[in-house]
């Protein structure tokens, strides 16, 4: 048995190449529009780019910090950010966009709460798992986990950001499941999510209609398969090579803010087949790295954490993705590393500095 | 208790199983992706190029109209249209002022068209179908955002010849009457597109260049008439109502043998491509199929050759006609005066003797008489692929008492079309089958000239026998010859007819002084080619009488046609009857070719005219053996040996 003692390249190769590849894509799907908004072609790439640096350099500095400081002040952490998550439904102080109030700040710089509450949440529930793991078959601390865990979701959903809170209690679930929970509770979790999903679609029935509508975009196009279709528009016509970078036809407007939620559109577009397979093999690397990384770790705080973060990116990666090909109902996640987004470029990479610091006392056998 | 080791056991076999679902979850992206890009690719892709299309329809090419002979009437010529796109007008001031200018319409106007919130805008209605002039201003200026399109319009290369039967479109080129209506779906060409890529807000993408689809040529059409035919007849229409200044004129041409149409006219006509100018009865009324009236003495071949059919009398039978007829207690006078005393059958319609008609009539009786009737084709429409035709009103038989059985015997009462009249004589003179008249011909591809339909003659029944026919012929033939016809006379061609003079009637009243006169004729008698009618509706300043007015149009008509249509002279007809100072006597030419100038033998008839130098007659006019009138000239032409 010994220690590592020096930071996974492997994991920040990939992320230093995700984010890269992110800055170029913003830049070439942001620019039509940037143009339209604020007659500079380059005002989204230079903000991702300021973004990115603060990001990394971040990043670079949480490596160095030893994780036990999360274990040790995760209280107070969890404390303030959810102090701010509610002072940011306060009108006046949380500032609206895109029709939730979402943010804290002045002028043009401004944080998402909500993104730091991930960060936040996964360290709180590290932290208790890692204390009680005798107990963590007690249905009692399941309870409070999740207890605490839907109280965040609410308090989220007030924004509204059902993005957010769906990532935090899905990486919650997980976080339960790998800790050895007894299966039935998964079994009796789903039971309740099926039947709550029920008595949503029983009370209106269009609910379903709307969550299936990504199935066949078409019935609507105007509607709820707008985004959808304009996305599956940029896809096909890529092709295996695309179309080339900065040829993408569908950032014409006709992709709204393509620098978002849809840019794998963009890049599929542009890059073509080729280019999507790279990429998701550069996140598949990062995601089963993070996780021998949770494997190996010194402790079970810094197994929980490394688990509860990476699971929080792939859940995002997922969803993202998953939209952007028409396999799951558009949610408003943004890809991690990669869309444009200061609040959530930099928590995911601070949560990938965090992992590095980890993976420096990981234990190989 | 659960120790810390077995704790990390479950989690870390929990976790492995994690990366297995993570890794599979990564593949199933993979693969929906692939799915996206390359099953469904080829749907979507099309979806999205009409995304980012704007198209500029560009109309298809109507099919050209054909005469029978493979002669255009109707083709097209150019006639540009102005689209805009108005997202991509820079200065839009400058263009509404351009555009103002070129098309004649008001800044206002013109502004409005290029800041419409449209991805494209046509210029409607004063930038469809523009000028070239117009068109190459535009052209030359080359303004960002605005488009020519190559749009067509009709080309009447007859001005207003056919008018009637061809019918016109409309600005989009759909056929509104006529032919141009009937015939739209083979007409009509698939409309093209000039497509322009452009981003969601209507701006030029520089990736993608515009593609043209080009629009297709809808199929020609060749009709059953002839266009020199055609012309003849509006001619001698034009003719006869600057002679006349009828209300009205209508002309038909028809071959008796299978129903086609060769010619079809009405005075007043019209041009089409100007159809706006004029009042819709004139444009809508293609009086040959459209008017509806009681035909008088033309009607008199149907009860003519009904009564023959049936035996209630022979050519050489006689009959006495004393001025009148009594039926019941109903005097029906004849139209001449005293009558037309003994006389034979033949006579009887040489004669046009409404005395001897009734007496026909009243032999067959009224169900015979209107079982003819009926199975000419009166009372239902013929069925002739043209627009606006009318059915004619044929006595209901429960209401035909003996007075309107006499005068529906000689043509009153009863009202017909004029193709109804002409369908029905033409079977009684073609060895007596009722054919479906029609005009198209046939149809082809443009360019190719493959043949997709050809329209063949529909036999609808045999009305009377050929034997029958036979004696129609020779009948009608001495009409001309020797009767009431005898002004549609044609030295060498077989003519027969018949004359009709009807007086009008409206609300059950006849007018005074206002009569339809008409002539059916046709020739040649022993094997008839070509039927022609001719009704003139209220001539002025002349004897409102059908022999006097119609038969010398028809006698025109056919005079010309004859020979258009190949019909070689004859000299076996029935020789016509000389009305001393009325009507010319002809004689024979001798052969004169080869003879010297000084043995031609000295005539007292006609005179000699000599051209050339020289003592042999190399060439004369008219040829050996073709007639001369009395007071004639022959030209000699001579020539050294």
């Amino acid at each position: 048995m010994k220690q590592e003692n020096r930071i996974n390249v492997l994991i920040l190769t990939t992320t230093i190449l995700l984010t890269l590849i992110g800055l170029l894509m913003v830049s070439s799907s942001s620019q039509i529009w940037a143009e339209f908004k604020y007659d500079n072609k380059y005002h989204y790439f230079w903000r991702q780019l300021v973004f990115a640096g603060v990001g990394i350099v971040g990043m670079l500095i949480i490596a160095k910090i030893n994780y036990q400081f999360y274990k040790t002040h995760a209280a107070k952490i969890f404390i303030g950010v959810l102090f701010l998550l509610i002072i940011v439904l306060i009108p006046g102080i949380g500032i609206v966009r895109g029709g939730a109030r979402s943010w804290i700040g002045v002028g043009t710089f401004s944080i998402q709460p909500s993104e730091f509450m991930k960060i936040a949440c996964i360290i709180l529930v590290s932290k208790y798992l890692a204390d009680y793991y005798k107990d963590v078959k007690k249905p009692i601390s399941v309870l409070s986990i999740l207890g605490i865990i839907i109280g965040v979701f609410g308090l989220i959903m007030l924004q509204p950001d059902f993005g957010t809170g769906l990532v935090i209690i899905a990486a919650v679930i997980v976080m339960l499941f790998i800790s050895g929970v007894n299966l039935s509770y998964f079994f009796y979790l789903l039971l309740v999510g099926l039947a709550g999903i029920t008595v949503l679609i029983i009370s209106a029935p269009y609910r379903l209609e709307r969550i299936f509508a990504y199935l066949d975009p078409w019935k609507d196009p105007l509607g709820s398969g707008f985004q959808i279709i304009q996305s599956l528009y940029a896809i096909a016509p890529g092709g295996i090579f695309g179309v080339g970078f900065g040829n993408s036809i569908q950032k014409y407007f006709y992709l709204p803010e393509p620098q978002t939620d849809f840019i794998f559109a963009i890049i599929i577009e542009e890059l073509g087949f080729i280019g999507g397979v790279v990429i998701l093999v550069l996140y598949a690397t990062f995601f089963i790295t993070s996780l021998n990384v949770s494997f190996h770790a010194k402790d079970l705080f810094g197994k929980f954490l490394a688990l509860g973060i990476t699971t929080i990116i792939f859940i995002q990666f997922f969803i993202n993705i998953g939209v952007v090909i028409g396999l799951l109902p558009v949610t408003g996640i943004t890809l991690p590393f990669i869309s444009y987004g200061g609040s959530s470029l930099t928590v995911t990479l601070l949560g990938v500095g965090i992992i590095l610091n980890i993976s420096k006392y990981q234990i190989l056998e | 208790m659960i120790k810390m080791n077995d704790f990390i056991f479950i989690m870390q076999k929990r976790l492995k199983l994690l990366i297995v679902l993570f890794s599979f979850l990564v593949i199933i992206l993979i693969v929906r992706l692939a799915f996206v890009q390359f099953f469904q690719s080829d749907k979507i892709i099309e979806r999205a190029y009409a995304l980012w299309s704007r198209n500029i329809p560009v109309e298809g090419q109507r099919g050209i109209i054909y005469d029978r002979n493979g002669k255009p009437i109707v083709n097209n010529k150019l006639a540009p249209s102005i689209g805009v796109i108005p997202r991509q007008i820079e200065n839009k001031e400058e263009v509404a002022r351009f555009i103002s200018e070129v098309l004649e319409v008001s800044y206002e106007e013109a502004y409005r068209h290029i800041t419409k919130k449209v991805s494209v805008e046509m210029i409607k209605p004063e930038g469809r179908k523009i000028s070239l002039e117009q068109a190459k201003k535009i052209i030359d200026k080359n303004y960002k955002g605005v488009y020519i399109v190559g749009d067509t319009t009709r080309n009447y290369l007859y001005d207003d010849y056919l008018a009637h039967v061809l019918g016109f479109v409309g600005i989009d080129n759909q056929g509104i009457t006529g032919i141009e209506y009937i015939y739209d779906d083979y007409l009509m060409g698939d409309s093209g597109n000039s497509s322009y890529y452009t981003d969601a807000k209507g701006g030029a993408l520089n990736q993608l260049y515009g593609v043209y689809e080009a629009p297709t040529k809808g199929m020609d059409i060749y009709l059953t008439i002839d266009i020199d035919l055609q012309i003849l007849l509006e001619r001698v229409l034009e003719n006869t109502a600057a002679k006349y200044h009828p209300d009205q004129i209508l002309g038909l041409m028809m071959n008796p043998k299978n129903g086609e149409i060769l010619a079809m006219a009405s005075y007043p006509s019209f041009y089409p491509e100007n159809y706006q100018d004029y009042d819709q009865e004139i444009y809508n009324r293609n009086l040959p199929i459209w008017m509806s009236f009681e035909p008088g003495s033309t009607f008199k071949v149907i009860t003519y050759s009904a009564g023959l059919e049936e035996g209630v009398f022979k050519l050489d039978d006689t009959f006495y006609d004393p001025g009148y007829k009594m039926i019941g207690s109903t005097r029906i006078k004849d139209w001449k005066a005293g009558g037309h005393g003994l006389q034979s059958f033949l006579e009887v319609i040489q004669n046009s003797c409404n005395p001897g008609f009734m007496e026909i009539g009243e032999r067959l009786g009224k169900e015979r008489l209107f079982d003819y009737i009926h199975a000419y084709g009166f009372g239902k429409k013929t069925g002739v692929d043209l627009l606006g035709e009318s059915t004619g009103i044929v006595f209901n038989l429960d209401n035909v008492g003996p007075v309107e059985l006499a005068t529906a015997s000689f043509g009153q009462g009863n009202s017909v079309t004029p193709i109804q009249l002409v369908n029905a004589t033409s079977a009684a003179i073609n060895g007596g089958v009722l054919y479906q008249p029609y005009v198209l011909k046939e149809m082809r591809m443009p360019i190719t000239n493959e043949l997709i339909y050809q329209n063949k003659p529909k036999m609808i029944r045999r009305v009377i026998s050929e034997e029958t026919s036979k004696i129609m012929q020779y009948a009608l033939e001495s009409v001309v010859a020797k009767g009431t016809g005898r002004n549609a006379y044609i030295d060498g061609y077989r003519v027969g007819g018949k004359t009709g003079t009807a007086q009008k009637a409206v609300d059950g009243r006849y007018l005074d002084n206002n009569y339809i006169v008409s002539f059916i004729g046709a020739a040649p008698m022993n094997d008839p080619e070509l039927v022609v009618y001719v009704a003139i509706d209220n001539p002025k300043n002349v004897v409102q009488y059908g022999g006097v007015v119609a038969a010398p149009v028809v006698k025109e008509i056919l005079q010309e046609a004859l020979p258009i249509l190949g019909v070689a002279k004859q000299i076996d007809q029935i020789e016509k009857e000389y009305r001393w100072g009325l009507d010319v006597k002809y004689y024979i030419v001798p052969d004169l070719i080869g003879k010297k100038r000084n043995e031609l033998p000295i005539q007292y008839h006609y005179r000699y005219q000599y051209y050339g130098e020289g003592n042999i007659v190399k060439f004369q006019s008219p040829a050996p053996y073709e007639r001369v009138p009395e007071g004639g000239t022959i030209m000699v032409y001579l020539g050294r040996e």
